[in-house]
């Protein structure tokens, strides 16, 4: 289903949501006659076998302030399923509601480990550049600050979460498929307290009927996240490329990988063949060789672990799902990798 | 009593763990046999730490009383801290029992001579080791006990283990230590970790086993009567060869504790199959970098999964070797292997 030979076995493939899906969204589908989405039509996503080779386009040039919030910050990604009639005109109307949402579920009883005496200002807000085509639906950002009771006007509010939700280079064979009354931002990322993640997305399952779900990065995106970070090198530089390995021994054994920037951009540069394309299997030789000049020193077989980390100085990326990008740059091309594993996970 | 004297005192006495609090209180011999007895080890940690703070208040107690308690639990519990070894050259005969009075004077004035304020603690143990403690101010400001560096001479021996020493500080402890024991100079070999007992049997090679790269004894020529019966067997079979070619290479017993091993390779990168970066003369830059709770356990499993060959390469069984876990591979390097990988 990935292309070529796979590297290792993606886990994201066999979770299955807890929650069963998005109920309007089925009804839909049976009620209105769109069978095609019932057919299976989603079983046929794939991943793609090549992409753009992600150019150095300053993604904050047309919204630096807002851009600049998701830099530097550590994500925890999420998937999110299609949001039914999510109005962008409403974002000021939403802001008030959850934030209704989080004082009332504070007073029942739920922690939100602020500590007790402290106000919640929600904003949502849209974040303008990260769209690549006319299909994508504008990202949406939302920010939870906390500022104590009896404070005064000019004490300054504390930023306790954040988050956003964005689509960037969508599946348009899946998004033809949805009703238009249906909002696609399936990739969700979470700053700040599991606490107050878990009351936002609760009310965002409540007040959309949609579903979130722990988005992993699989190893093979793992490995194109490597590749598309060392193109980077002669235009930004990358200071250094690292990559973690978990291997299945006992005790367990963590192997780490720095490669020279210069060196992994002579590597990637000699199995390239296109200017404009890259394919999984240039990034699969790429990532062969690194192994086998491994084990050529250590004659340990890496390909029998997990790599589960990279990281350069540009970003960085973990199996569990986390992210950070250090860089308005190459933003798009890392984002619509992200979309498209959230996309695999959309529910039929 | 001092003042500073309360908070480090309690810092150092909040460290020790309830299981071995009374048996250090003991060997400190600080408070009286009827003060011990008047503690209830099962109270919560809090009231017990008042009362004994209460008893040591009585007795009068100065820094360098809670310098011996600290010695003590660091004594008992070195493998909380990352040590770092260090080894003497120059001089004819380690195996000279050393004077320890005179090494103690010579090390103490050597150290005070070149700093003004720091602070001093020695001891002797059992397992022939000298335990130094120091504490280190500079010329205007009091010794910080709270950062001391712990320094291990194993007598008879080249090899001084030390842990949390600044860079600052290398030259002025390097010389005095130098000075006292009458070597001509003093350096850090490639080895660190966590489980002092570990680097002790690694440098002084107590782990007996060989490490072999050879090829072991072959296994082949074993008559198996059970090669017709089908895969079940096979398999079973082969994880027992894997798992005698593991004890063969490793060994029986429990292995040193290594937490890292680190190797900076500077070799280049040859791909004859593909011709990837072929007449390359630059080399390929790269840091490995292993870490786990033991490594060498971790290597001895990955042999019996097969996942590690065996012989296993030269530049892991140079660790036990050797007794070094950081290295520097040069293309003239030991051990590259000129073949191209699996």
């Amino acid at each position: 289903m990935e292309g070529s030979q796979s590297r290792g076995t993606p886990s994201n493939m066999n979770f299955t949501p807890k929650r069963a899906p998005n109920n309007l969204y089925r009804s839909y589908g049976t009620g209105a006659g769109l069978t095609s989405v019932r057919k299976g039509k989603l079983t046929s996503l794939k991943l793609p076998t090549s992409r753009e080779v992600p150019k150095a386009r300053d993604l904050s040039e047309k919204d630096p302030e807002q851009i600049s919030k998701l830099t530097e910050k550590n994500w925890n990604l999420y998937y999110v399923t299609p949001l039914y009639k999510f109005l962008y005109t409403g974002l000021k109307s939403y802001s008030r509601q959850l934030s209704a949402f989080i004082v009332a579920e504070k007073q029942k009883g739920i922690a939100v480990e602020v500590g007790l005496e402290t106000n919640f200002k929600v904003n949502f807000s849209i974040i303008q550049g990260l769209t690549e085509i006319e299909e994508d639906a504008e990202a949406v950002f939302i920010q939870i600050c906390s500022k104590p009771k009896f404070a005064t006007e000019a004490t300054a509010e504390t930023v306790v979460w954040s988050g956003w939700l964005s689509c960037v280079n969508c599946n348009t064979e899946y998004l033809s498929s949805l009703p238009p009354e249906f909002t696609c931002l399936p990739l969700f990322c979470a700053n700040g307290a599991e606490t107050m993640t878990a009351l936002v997305t609760t009310w965002f399952q409540r007040t959309f009927d949609c579903n979130f779900g722990p988005l992993r990065i699989g190893s093979n995106s793992l490995c194109w996240l490597a590749a598309m970070w060392t193109g980077c090198e002669p235009e930004m530089g990358i200071r250094y490329l690292k990559l973690s390995w978990s291997l299945p021994c006992s005790p367990p054994l963590n192997v780490s990988f720095t490669v020279h920037p210069g060196d992994a951009w002579e590597l990637w540069r000699s199995i390239r063949q296109d200017q404009v394309r890259m394919t999984i299997e240039e990034v699969d030789q790429f990532m062969s060789c690194i192994e086998s000049h491994f084990f050529r020193h250590f004659k340990i077989h890496l390909s029998a672990g997990e790599l589960i980390d990279v990281s350069t100085s540009l970003g960085s990326a973990h199996r569990d799902g986390k992210i950070k990008l250090m860089s308005s740059h190459y933003m798009s091309g890392i984002l619509t990798l992200l979309t498209e594993s959230a996309f695999v996970m959309m529910p039929i | 009593m001092e003042d500073s004297v309360i908070p480090f005192f309690e810092k150092t006495l909040q460290r020790i763990p309830s299981s071995s609090l009374k048996s250090i209180l003991s060997e400190w011999g600080f408070l009286s046999a009827e003060q011990l007895q008047d503690l209830h080890f099962q109270q919560s940690k809090h009231i017990l730490h008042n009362k004994v703070l209460a008893f040591c208040e009585e007795n009068g107690m100065r820094i360098r009383h809670v310098i011996q308690l600290d010695m003590i639990y660091n004594h008992e519990y070195p493998n909380k801290r990352n040590w770092s070894v260090y080894q003497f050259s120059g001089r004819e005969d380690d195996a000279v029992v050393l004077n320890m009075t005179e090494f103690s004077q010579k090390f103490k004035v050597n150290l005070k001579d070149l700093l003004r304020h720091v602070s001093i603690g020695m001891k002797k143990c059992e397992d022939d080791a000298v335990w130094i403690r120091v504490a280190w101010g500079d010329n205007f400001t009091k010794p910080n006990q709270f950062k001391p560096t712990y320094v291990v001479y194993q007598l008879q021996t080249p090899y001084v283990f030390i842990s949390n020493l600044n860079v600052k500080h290398r030259p002025l402890l390097s010389q005095a230590l130098v000075i006292a024991t009458k070597h001509d100079e003093i350096k850090e070999i490639q080895l660190r970790g966590r489980c002092l007992k570990s680097l002790k049997d690694l440098v002084l090679r107590r782990y007996k086993q060989s490490f072999q790269t050879h090829q072991p004894k072959p296994l082949q020529e074993r008559n198996s009567p059970e090669r017709d019966q089908g895969i079940v067997h096979e398999h079973a079979k082969r994880l027992a060869d894997l798992k005698e070619v593991a004890t063969q290479t490793f060994g029986d017993g429990p292995l040193p504790k290594l937490e890292t091993a680190v190797f900076k390779l500077e070799t280049k990168f040859k791909d004859p199959e593909n011709r990837i970066l072929t007449n390359r003369p630059e080399p390929f830059r790269c840091a490995v970098k292993f870490s786990s709770p033991s490594f060498l356990e971790s290597l001895k499993s990955l042999v019996t999964l097969g996942v590690a060959s065996a012989p296993v390469s030269p530049l892991l069984s140079s660790i036990p070797q050797k007794a070094r876990n950081h290295f520097v591979i040069s293309e003239r390097g030991p051990g590259v292997p000129s073949t191209p990988g699996p």
